[in-house]
């Protein structure tokens, strides 16, 4: 909530007839509609319909090619039962995990060192460069890197006289490869969002705690990250419900395998909608499920780094 | 047309803004003395950037290489049958028999008319999105209104909605609107908004205070007004952010335009990669070509925020408000 | 920030209007003239079908053929789009692994009539290559373009290294127990890190430097690029009757036994492990490290451009009654049911049909015509460029078998469940009896 105003106004007051809403705030009404008309028509029609369609056909047996009739709860019924489901959300489940781990925690130190450390254009575009590349070629790129035979970097960790690593062809290493491989490439992107959440904080803050003596350690803990809370949160969440949803990785690199092992609910559902079986109306209630599960998850997240508000303010 | 009266002392706090005390903005304090702390700063900082960086030398390498010495050198760290083959075929000067025989796929590539497609969609994204999610986002977290809280609260179940689930309603929407095949039809979906860009914005509206507004109002001046020339300029390093992150996003869209998209007219560089992967099921993707291609499409989107670059950088003290 | 924000918005207004006016317009009206639209994802056939185009405008002045070709990771994305959303291509390039559920969905038109109609000869087509394009219920959905087999291709230098000589190769026998003297060549093939040969003492299967045997990482139930060339040779098919069949034969003993064995090269050290190489023989001979490869008759050129290494091919080996077996398979041409030009469509499938096509085709030495004097002629065009290509060819020979591969409907999640199965076998995480499950699974869900 933004901070409380310093002069009351007389409209503020609560007036003689008992209303929810008071005055203002319903003399805001027009205005603010005015404001969030085109993003509400957006939401509406891009977000809001398909989602509503989309839980509708999660109800029927809707394939590609016919629209199908109502069949009640059958596709969840199937759901459950199904054990590549299950381990595709036990692998997803995995992956966040890793992925979500590594990636905030690296991105908060780069973030942290672009603003305290140095200042430069430079490092900040060169930490941004993997972004401009398309998840498909990223995902390429590290195929052939990674090439337990041919790639490069076994190459050189050969020539260190380890052994090799099977990257994307173990089963046991394939999905922290995957992770590896999207946080090289968003790296850059959750830094600066993080970063841009950092310049909002006063310089003078830094200084007076310098003047207190205090070690950047201490201040990236008592003042930085409080101050940060409410940028954090929505990197986070945002970060999750988008590695919820990995896709282009798997599907260029591993195609879900080996057997199964990367065998991600998106890609999943993807498979079963495009490729395997058409069959929407199945693939509309794991989405569903998914849906389901990221709510949660959200909720969670927001209510733990009360994202909502903001100690600045 | 009135003019908006803000206070002197305020207008010249928002264009000049000083700090209580020395240091000048946008920059940290200064250490003097080499410290363990910035030594191991710098050391992290370099790592990343290596790992950062070492991939986009080997798209370098195994652009300037040729198809046929590709798997004998596989890790060779110098090009392989060094060739501009790659370069050429990426941009599209090779002819078909040329580029067969490099291995490369024989298919034309007008990389211009790309080029100029994904400029045309990524800007009317940008700009579009930017635009319409800081206008949703200021009045959920600047104004009060009845249902404020309602509607942003299903904004917000935006954001976990999975991609795949609105990717074919959309389709057939487009379709239905005879939008298939054209550029604003790829543009549409993400134009007027997304949860995530009004998220970001409002967090960083929040973090003003009401202060500069109610003095703005008081003077007589409009939300509106008040939100293009005051609020948004204390803002401007989160709407570049926002901004050239949007761009870059739409830059690299592929299954969304690929579905759209059937012929030249509209068809976006991500796409014409597409020429460069795999043509058959068990046949290698022209890999010099295709790193070509994504060093090249890299290129504008680097020029971009290269131009926006200081705008990111630069924030504006609050400290002198108070 | 306001000034060029309004800049910014009138430019974005201009760039909509200005894609606005550009973009796709369909010609409507008569379906019998316009511009028909052919899709197709090999791109190297490209400048062929080009060179039919032209030859088909020239003899059909009012239609005009559009070529457009997408990569075939996306190809099937796009046909399905095109299929639910309308907008897809008027002629398209089928495959016998997805036809058979846009057949029984009527989004591909049934040619009978038309052949009938017009009085197309399905004769001249090499034998066996029209049936599988007979739908589950009826009706003939492509006419065959082309057809391809599968063979070994092989480093020649590594081959005389190790004293042997492409007659070896096409005189080897195989059996699933123990790998016949096919076993014995690739072994001989197989040279470790301290050049001991496979077949020789202290061989160490740990430690390779050149595997006699490449392993392509393509897990599916036709076996195609892996394993369909010796289990070719069995008493054995895979259903109780292809095309359209329902039971699969993968709990067959025999059969099991051969998968046993081909996964069991590994353990043996004459070929990678799963996962050792993430790409197919074409990269893994080429890089020096395999010495011998199975792919298809599709990718002879892209072998023969590899840098500094000379390819030869040989046939499947001999199996236990003297005779070999390669898949044969084979793409088509369909009609999209929802076109508008159904007329032009038809006449330019008919021309892609004829050998006014198919002879261009051949010249181009890609891919082998399905009408068997062209063919012939892109036998020719091989020789002439100084390739024998006749290992591809032998299958069809007196003695030897070609046979199609499965096809049934369901085809995607047969192949999701096979895959699986036999990736697990080629781990390690289970034997090959698990394919006894594996098969109740499809059968089950084929028999819904």
């Amino acid at each position: 909530m933004t901070g409380a105003t310093t002069a009351p106004r007389a409209d503020l007051a609560r007036p003689a007839r008992r209303s929810r809403y008071s005055r203002m705030e319903k003399r805001n009404l027009p205005t603010a509609l005015l404001f969030i008309a085109p993003a509400s028509i957006g939401y509406a029609v891009f977000l809001l319909w398909p989602t509503l369609r989309g839980i509708y056909l999660s109800f029927t047996d809707t394939t590609a090619f016919n629209a199908g009739e109502l069949v009640g709860l059958e596709n969840y019924e199937r759901m459950l039962t199904d054990g590549v489901f299950l381990d595709s959300f036990r692998v997803t489940l995995y992956y966040v995990l890793l992925n979500i781990g590594l990636q905030t925690v690296l991105a908060l130190v780069v973030a942290v060192l672009m603003h305290r450390l140095t200042q430069s254009l430079v490092i900040r575009g060169l930490l941004l460069t993997p972004y401009l590349v398309s998840n498909v070629v990223a995902a390429m790129l590290f195929l052939m890197l990674l090439d337990y035979q041919l790639g490069f970097v076994n190459a050189v960790i050969d020539t260190l006289g380890l052994d090799r690593l099977m990257f994307f062809g173990s089963q046991d290493l394939v999905i922290p490869t995957v992770a590896f491989v999207n946080v090289w490439r968003h790296l850059g992107y959750t830094a600066l969002l993080i970063f841009a959440g950092l310049q909002t904080i006063p310089d003078n803050l830094y200084e007076a705690g310098r003047m207190d003596g205090a070690s950047e350690l201490t201040m990236f803990r008592r003042l930085t990250l409080p101050l940060l809370r409410p940028y954090l949160g929505l990197v986070l969440i945002v970060t999750m419900i988008g590695s919820f949803q990995v896709f282009d990785t798997v599907s260029v690199a591993t195609q879900g395998g080996p057997a199964n092992s990367s065998n991600v609910i998106q890609y999943y559902i993807y498979e079963v909608a495009f490729s395997r079986s058409y069959d929407f109306g199945y693939a509309s209630a794991m989405s569903v499920a998914l849906l389901v599960v990221l709510a949660a998850v959200s909720i969670l997240q927001f209510r733990l780094t009360r994202a909502n508000t903001n100690d600045m303010a | 047309m009135n003019a908006i009266t803000v206070d002197p002392d305020l207008r010249d706090n928002l264009e000049h803004p000083e700090p209580a005390t020395t240091p000048p903005s946008g920059s940290g304090p200064r250490p003097r003395r080499f410290t363990w702390g910035k030594a191991v700063g710098w050391a992290v900082m370099i790592v990343m950037i290596v790992i950062t960086l070492v991939p986009f030398y080997w798209m370098l390498r195994t652009a300037l290489s040729s198809n046929s010495a590709l798997p004998g050198g596989a890790a060779d760290p110098l090009p392989v049958g060094f060739s501009w083959g790659g370069f050429e075929r990426a941009l599209g000067l090779a002819t078909p028999q040329e580029s067969l025989a490099a291995g490369g796929s024989g298919a034309a590539m007008n990389f211009g008319r790309y080029l100029a497609n994904s400029v045309a969609v990524a800007t009317m994204v940008t700009v579009g999105q930017v635009l319409f999610s800081a206008l949703a986002a200021y009045a959920f977290s600047r104004m009060r209104w009845p249902g404020r809280d309602v509607v942003f609260a299903a904004f917000l179940g935006g954001l976990m909605v999975p991609t795949i689930f609105t990717l074919l309603p959309n389709f057939l929407l487009v379709r239905d609107l005879g939008l298939l095949d054209t550029l604003p039809g790829i543009a549409l979906p993400t134009m007027l908004m997304t949860p995530f860009a009004v998220f970001f914005m409002r967090q960083f509206f929040m973090g003003i205070s009401t202060e500069i507004e109610e003095a703005a109002m008081l003077d007589g001046a409009s939300r509106i007004r008040t939100f293009f020339s005051i609020i948004v300029p204390m803002v401007s390093s989160a709407v570049a952010t926002l901004g050239i992150l949007t761009y870059i996003t739409s830059w690299n869209d592929y299954l969304w335009p690929l579905l759209v998209s059937q012929t030249d007219g509209s068809r976006v560089l991500t796409l014409a990669l597409g020429i460069f992967r795999a043509q058959s099921p068990q046949s290698a993707p022209d890999w010099p070509g295709l790193m070509a291609a994504t060093l090249l499409a890299a290129l504008p989107v680097l020029v971009l925020y290269a131009c926006f670059a200081k705008r990111i950088v630069n924030s504006i003290g609050f400290s002198g408000i108070k | 920030m306001r000034k060029s924000l309004k800049i910014a918005l009138a430019g974005s207004v201009v760039l909509v209007l200005a894609a606005c006016g550009s973009g796709g317009s369909g010609t409507g009206g008569d379906s019998a003239t316009g511009e028909v639209t052919y899709w197709l994802w090999d791109s190297n056939q490209v400048p062929a079908y080009q060179a039919c185009a032209t030859a088909f405008t020239e003899a059909n002045p009012e239609i005009t053929v559009k070529i457009e070709q997408f990569g075939w990771e996306d190809y099937w994305t796009k046909v399905t789009a095109g299929f639910v959303g309308g907008s897809g291509p008027d002629v398209f390039v089928d495959h016998l692994s997805k036809y058979g559920e846009f057949a029984q969905q009527g989004q591909i038109v049934d040619l009978d009539e038309l052949i009938e109609r017009d009085g197309v000869d399905t004769s001249v087509y090499a034998e066996g290559l029209i049936d599988p394009w007979v739908g589950p219920e009826g009706g003939t959905f492509g006419l065959p373009k082309d057809f391809d087999t599968t063979a070994f291709f092989y480093n020649t230098a590594m081959l005389d290294e190790a004293g042997l000589t492409a007659e070896d190769l096409w005189s080897a026998d195989w059996n699933p127990t123990d790998g016949g003297t096919f076993e014995d060549v690739v072994a001989r093939l197989t040279v470790d890190t301290n050049g001991v040969r496979g077949d020789e003492p202290g061989f160490d299967p740990s430690s390779i430097a050149v595997y006699g045997l490449g392993l392509n990482p393509n897990y599916e139930e036709t076996g195609q690029m892996q394993w369909a060339n010796f289990t070719g040779t069995l008493d054995w098919d895979y259903l109780d009757s292809n095309p359209w069949g329902t039971q699969y034969n993968f709990d067959d003993p025999e059969f099991q036994e051969s998968i046993g064995w081909f996964y069991g090269l590994a353990d043996k050290g004459y070929a990678p492990a799963s996962g050792v190489f993430s790409e197919e023989t074409l990269t893994q001979i080429g890089s020096g490290q395999v010495a011998m490869g199975t792919n298809g008759s599709w990718a002879t050129n892209s072998f023969l451009a590899l840098d500094g290494i000379d390819i030869g091919i040989a046939p499947g080996p001999v199996g236990v009654d003297g005779a070999r077996g390669s898949i044969y398979n084979g793409v088509a041409d369909s009609i999209n049911a929802g076109s508008d030009k159904q007329d032009a469509a038809w006449e330019w499938v008919k021309f892609l049909g004829s050998t006014d096509c198919q002879d261009l085709v051949a010249e181009q030495a890609i891919v082998f015509p399905s009408i068997p004097s062209s063919s012939d002629k892109a036998l020719e065009a091989f020789e002439a460029a100084g390739v024998d290509v006749s290992a591809f060819f032998s299958y069809l020979e007196d003695g030897n078998r070609t046979f199609l591969p499965p096809i049934t409907l369901q085809a995607g999640e047969v192949n999701a469940l096979a895959k699986t199965a036999l990736e697990n076998i080629a781990l390690g995480n289970a034997d090959p009896s698990s394919l006894t499950q594996a098969n109740e699974q499809i059968n089950a869900l084929l028999a819904d």
